[in-house]
């Protein structure tokens, strides 16, 4: 598990999970690690002093020096590896949901169902997460065909076997920057095939300080995911349409009001369209522009970006980052106002609906990335041919 | 008379002569010294192409909105800085062979190139790193100011281009040596003013916005464990993540 920074330690929370594991799940042993991020990545046993603990060997975590969740995945696999387990939970430090037995859904597609990975899936109120409905959710099922609801949870489940083949991954040695990201581990399982499920673990564990800055969330999950497009190229221009994957746990959405400033929103999205002029026209099509000028015209409460024109937006903003139009930190912000534009559309949508409704809506979302995408292999090929 | 005048003209073909094969090593020394510059000076052009190629120097450049992106015909930064060191090369082996040749005024003015061409060239990279330097800055302040919602984030951006640009400029004339004292005295009074202009129309624009930011910060508690936590959100009422 992580240090997710919640409220309690993780000491605590490493204890209470052995406690209640500790006659085994389902007959199988547990054991329970604590991952402490210093400047190398350690996995100890809560109960022994930290200075004693074992060091992960280098080479085997993403780069060393890379901070957070991301670079305990490395030394995750590397134990799942080395312990022969049949099944590893790479889990957050605190703030799970009491209400559901979490633990056993994450682990029980890979025990009892054959499952390889297995991708967490919260429930969250409509406007939570919303990088990962306007964008990654779309992209990533339109990209690879699998149908998985948060491909960027921050936990993650896997098989022996897969954590042996990503060990050996050449990537660790290649590019340790990016390995080991959230990004990187779903591109990878998606793109070789492997059995995923995904599994309802109740709300949403994560910190939520500083998930509110839009700027900083389309960095910093946006970025590798289409650093992950440019790798896995040969794989997703095959893929067409997409698949329901083997899900366990109850589905479902926090109920809230939805209620936000959108007047706000619009505001950022029509200063954005004014001031950021220059550089998005060196990523979209004047078509694109014009039609996301007329968009921005409508009263705050009638504004809503065409589901196809916002498939096309992220799509060129990929094929902009792969060919590295504008320097990619600055394109990925420069992002976020067309985002916020989004968003305040989609907020005055699902304000009248309620939560099932509202994930319908989210469905047509996708199916129009799924329609887009041949626009999308085609600036790919040809991305010079829609350059101004 | 003719017995005179043509042993004369023997001693004066002599001298001549005399005077001709005491230059002419110098004059072929120089010849070398020039062949062997131009050869360095290609060798030094695909160097400096081949390092440039890289560093990615077209590529940041136009990532970096310096340059538009590439046409056909165009001359490409990495060739213009290779052109760069290849006539700086040029020139100065070609004023270093002159002065072989051991003519005064020739000498003297070569060695006076000589001292200044280092801290014009010096002052052509600062001037060069600082207008690449001004657009990126430029760029990153626009979209951080659009981000935050400043409205007037396209006259921050032109504002922190210029800042760059006048300290630049100033570094580059100072390096290279022209009218120092008035320079600086002017770069100085500019750039005081600039800022000044700045910290008074950012501090009146944002008083609100740092007044909201302090507040949230100040009141703000953590969430209880257990506790689903919607009450911590953005400054839009969203959680992005």
């Amino acid at each position: 598990m992580v240090d997710g920074g919640g409220a309690s330690s993780p000491g605590n929370f490493a204890a209470a999970l052995r406690e209640g594991f500790a006659d085994g799940l389902d007959g199988r042993a547990v054991t329970v690690l604590q991952a402490v991020a210093t400047p190398e990545m350690v996995l100890a046993d809560p109960d022994q002093n930290l200075q004693a603990a074992r060091r992960v060997p280098e080479g085997n975590l993403a780069g060393g020096g890379v901070a957070g969740d991301r670079s305990a995945l490395g030394a995750f696999l590397r134990e799942v590896d080395g312990r022969g387990a049949a099944a590893g939970a790479l889990v957050m430090g605190a703030g799970h949901d009491k209400g559901v037995d979490w633990l056993r859904l994450f682990l029980s597609p890979i025990l009892e169902n054959g499952a390889e990975f297995v991708c967490p899936t919260y429930r969250r109120a409509r406007l939570e997460g919303l990088v990962g409905t306007a964008i990654l959710y779309p992209l990533t099922r339109a990209l690879y065909g699998q149908r998985l609801r948060q491909p960027a949870g921050g936990e993650t489940a896997v098989s022996l076997e897969l954590a042996r083949h990503l060990l050996a991954d050449p990537d660790w040695q290649r590019d340790p920057q990016h390995a080991g990201s959230d990004a990187w581990l779903v591109a990878k399982v998606l793109a070789q095939g492997r059995r995923v499920s995904q599994a309802w673990l109740g709300h949403w564990p994560g910190d939520p300080s500083g998930s509110g800055d839009a700027s900083h969330a389309l960095a910093r999950l946006v970025g590798p995911v289409f650093l992950e497009m440019e790798r896995h190229v040969d794989r997703w221009q095959r893929v067409e349409g997409s698949v329901r994957v083997p899900t366990v746990g109850e589905p479902g959405a926090i109920e809230d009001s939805a209620h936000v400033d959108v007047g706000k929103l619009v505001a950022r999205f029509q200063l954005g369209l004014r001031e950021l002029d220059a550089i998005w026209g060196l990523v979209l099509p004047p078509i694109t522009l014009l039609a996301l000028r007329r968009a921005a015209a409508a009263s705050p409460e009638a504004i809503r970006i065409d589901d196809a024109l916002w498939a096309r937006v992220v799509y060129d903003f990929a094929v902009a980052h792969a060919m590295r139009v504008v320097e990619r930190g600055q394109l990925l912000r420069s992002m976020t106002p067309l985002y916020l534009g989004w968003v305040a559309g989609f907020a005055n949508e699902v304000r009248k609906l309620d939560g099932p409704a509202s994930e319908a809506r989210v469905e047509v979302l996708c199916a129009a990335f799924e329609s887009e995408k041949r626009y999308l292999i085609s600036r790919w090929r040809w991305p010079d041919s829609f350059n101004p | 008379m003719w017995q005179e005048t043509r042993t004369i003209f023997l001693e004066s073909v002599a001298d001549v002569l005399r005077a001709a094969a005491r230059v002419l090593p110098s004059v072929f020394a120089m010849l070398l010294f020039f062949v062997i510059t131009v050869v360095a000076a290609f060798f030094v052009r695909w160097f400096v192409g081949r390092l440039c190629q890289r560093l990615g120097l077209d590529r940041r450049l136009r990532e970096w909105g310096v340059t538009a992106p590439s046409a056909p015909g165009r001359l490409s930064p990495s060739r213009l800085v290779a052109l760069l060191a290849f006539w700086a090369v040029l020139v100065a082996g070609t004023l270093f062979a002159l002065t072989i040749v051991n003519a005064p005024v020739l000498a003297a003015g070569a060695a006076q190139i000589e001292g200044y061409l280092p801290r014009a060239l010096v002052a052509l990279v600062i001037l060069g790193i600082g207008l690449a330097g001004a657009k990126y800055v430029e760029r990153s302040v626009l979209i951080g100011a659009v981000n935050v919602g400043f409205q007037s984030a396209g006259m921050a951006a032109l504002a922190a281009r210029w800042l760059i640009l006048v300290f630049v400029a100033a570094v580059a004339l100072e390096q290279a040596g022209v009218g120092s004292t008035v320079v600086m005295l002017a770069f100085g009074i500019l750039f005081g003013g600039i800022v000044l202009a700045l910290a008074i129309a950012i501090g009146l624009g944002t008083k609100d916005l740092v007044a909201r930011s302090l507040g949230r910060r100040f009141e703000q508690e953590p969430p209880q464990e257990g506790e689903h936590p919607t009450a911590v959100s953005g400054e839009d009422g969203m959680q992005h993540f």
